[in-house]
C-alpha cells in the first residue's frame, strides 16, 4: 500500500473515525476448553486469542519463587498475522512485547496467593493491524479473570498517537506506518494507575497530555466492554439451565 | 453499606460494599472498601461478604477431604497428586496410625504409584507444602468403582445445601460416591448403566452450577435413565 496524501479528511480518519473513536470491539470469554480461562478480541482487524493456564506447577524448578507464584507471558504472532509472512518464532520484538505485557499484568494478580506456583498466560496474534500489544493485554485480562485467578483489578490497554497533527485514539496500521507518534497506555481503570507507557515518535508536554487523557477515556470505554464479557460469559449458561 | 445485591455476578474490582464487614472468601478490602477479586457470585450473610467463584484450581485447605493419586514414593511415604498445584506429602505414620520402624517394615506394601486414595489435609504451610493423613475410618485407599474429575468450584454444587445433591446421586442410582474437594469424585455401584448415569449427572451438574432448581432436574434425569431399564 502506498502512502496516502492525507490521513484524515474533514476531520474524518481514513476508516471513517473520528479521531477520539475506537475500532469496533468484540470480546468473547471462555472460548478455549482445555485452557483455564481464555479469551478472544477483536479490535477493528486485529484478532487476538489469550489462554491463560494456571496457577500450576512451575518448571523448571529452580524458576519456582517460595513465597509468590509468577507470571510467565508469551505474545507470539502468527506468520499468518500480516501480509508478508513472518518468520515463526519469537523474535527481538515478541520477547519485548511478551515482557511489558507481562508487566503490565502483574500488578493486578494476586500472585503472592500461589506460592512456588506458576500461571501461564499467551497471547496469540492471529491477525495483526496495528496495536496488538494492548489488544493482547485487554484479552489477558479477560482470560485471566476466566480462569478464576484472584486479581485486583483488570487491565485495559489501548493507543494513541499522532496523525496529521491530530491526536488519534486506537492508531491502524496505516496510521502508525505515517503517522508521526505511537503511544500505547494500559491502565488499571478503577484506581486509574498505568502498568504500560511506551512511545515511539514525540509529543510536545501539551500533546502528550492530551493524548494520555484520550488513553484513559478509551480504556475506560474498553473496561466496560470486558466487564460485559465476563458476566455474558455466565448469564447467557444461566437462560440454557431454565 | 452494600453496593451488589445477593447472588449477583461480579466481576474482579468490583466495589462489593463499604464499612466494617467480614471478607470470608473472593474478596479483599482496600481502606473501607471492600472490593470482588473474582468472577463469582456475591453470597452475603449479615455481617460476613464472600464471592463464590465460579472457576479455579484447587488450593489445599486444612481439614479438606481429598481423593489423590500416588504419583511418588520415598523411604518414609508418599507424594501425591491433588489436581492442584501443589502435590500432598503423605508419611506412613498418617497412613497407618501407628509407628513405624523403616530399617525393619518395607513400606512399599501400602501403597504404590498409580494407586487411589481418599485423606484428609492435615495440615498446609506458608510454603504451601502439603501434609495429608489417612487413617481415619472412610480415608485411605479405594479399591474398584470409577474416579471422576471435575472443577473444584463445582464440588460445593455437587454436594448440596446439607448434602441434599449428594443424597439424590445415592439414593435415585444405588451407587455410592465419595467427593473430595478437589474435583474428583469416586463412584463404586453393581449396576454399570448406573455408574454411567452419574458421570452424566456430575457433568451435568458441572455445567449447570449456577442454575436454580439443580436438583431436581438431576433427580428426573436419573430416574428417566433407570425407568429406561438394561436394554
Amino acid at each position: 500500500m502506498e502512502k496516502p496524501e492525507r490521513l484524515i479528511v474533514d476531520g474524518k480518519r481514513l476508516d471513517g473515525r473520528a479521531p477520539d473513536e475506537l475500532r469496533p470491539l468484540r470480546i468473547k470469554a471462555g472460548v478455549l476448553k482445555r485452557a483455564d480461562g481464555s479469551a478472544y478480541v477483536e479490535l477493528g482487524r486485529n484478532k487476538i486469542l489469550a489462554a491463560v493456564y494456571g496457577p500450576r506447577e512451575m518448571h523448571p524448578r529452580h524458576l519456582q519463587q517460595p513465597d509468590t507464584a509468577v507470571l510467565r507471558c508469551r505474545y507470539n504472532m502468527a506468520p499468518f498475522s500480516v501480509e508478508e509472512r513472518k518468520r515463526p518464532g519469537p523474535d527481538r520484538r515478541s520477547v519485548e512485547i511478551s515482557k511489558v505485557a507481562r508487566e503490565a499484568l502483574e500488578p493486578v494478580v494476586f500472585l503472592e496467593l500461589y506460592p512456588r506456583a506458576a500461571i501461564d498466560v499467551f497471547i496469540e496474534v492471529l491477525q495483526a493491524d496495528a496495536g496488538t500489544r494492548t489488544t493482547g493485554i485487554t484479552a489477558a485480562a479477560v482470560a485471566l479473570a476466566d480462569a478464576g485467578i484472584p486479581m485486583r483489578d483488570l487491565v485495559a490497554a489501548v493507543a494513541v498517537g499522532k496523525v496529521d497533527g491530530t491526536i488519534v485514539l486506537d492508531l491502524t496500521s496505516e496510521e502508525d506506518q505515517w503517522g508521526t507518534t505511537d503511544m500505547p497506555v494500559a491502565i488499571m481503570p478503577r484506581k486509574k494507575l498505568i502498568t504500560l507507557l511506551q512511545m515511539d515518535g514525540h509529543f510536545t508536554g501539551e500533546e502528550f497530555r492530551q493524548a494520555l487523557s484520550l488513553a484513559f477515556k478509551g480504556c475506560e470505554q474498553i473496561y466496560e466492554a470486558q466487564k460485559q464479557a465476563l458476566r455474558e460469559r455466565y448469564s447467557v449458561k444461566r437462560e440454557e439451565g431454565e | 453499606m452494600l453496593h451488589v445485591q445477593n447472588r449477583e455476578l461480579v466481576v474482579p474490582g468490583q466495589l462489593l460494599a463499604e464499612g466494617g464487614y467480614v471478607i470470608r472468601q473472593g474478596a479483599f478490602r482496600e481502606g473501607s472498601r471492600i472490593y470482588s477479586s473474582v468472577v463469582g457470585l456475591a453470597d452475603l450473610h449479615g455481617q460476613e461478604i464472600r464471592v463464590i467463584p465460579l472457576q479455579g484450581r484447587y488450593i489445599p485447605k486444612r481439614g479438606d477431604v481429598v481423593i489423590g493419586v500416588v504419583i511418588d514414593t520415598h523411604y518414609s511415604g508418599w507424594i501425591l497428586d491433588l489436581n492442584s498445584p501443589y502435590v500432598g506429602n503423605l508419611f506412613v505414620s498418617d497412613l497407618l496410625r501407628r509407628k513405624v520402624d523403616l530399617m525393619r517394615e518395607d513400606i512399599s506394601k501400602y501403597l504404590d504409584v498409580g494407586d487411589v486414595l481418599v485423606a484428609q489435609v492435615k495440615d498446609v504451610d506458608e510454603l504451601m507444602r502439603v501434609q495429608l493423613e489417612a487413617g481415619e475410618p472412610g480415608l485411605g485407599r479405594v479399591e474398584g468403582g470409577k474416579l471422576v474429575e471435575i472443577s473444584p468450584a463445582k464440588i460445593p454444587r455437587v454436594i448440596g445445601r446439607k448434602g441434599s445433591m449428594l443424597n439424590t446421586l445415592q439414593s435415585v442410582s444405588g451407587c455410592r460416591l465419595k467427593v473430595g474437594q478437589n474435583g474428583r469424585v469416586m463412584i463404586w455401584g453393581d449396576d454399570q448403566r448406573m455408574v454411567n448415569a452419574v458421570v452424566e449427572a456430575l457433568l451435568m451438574i458441572e455445567r449447570e452450577a449456577h442454575t436454580s432448581g439443580l436438583t431436581d432436574r438431576v433427580r428426573a434425569m436419573l430416574e428417566k435413565l433407570k425407568s429406561e431399564g438394561g436394554e
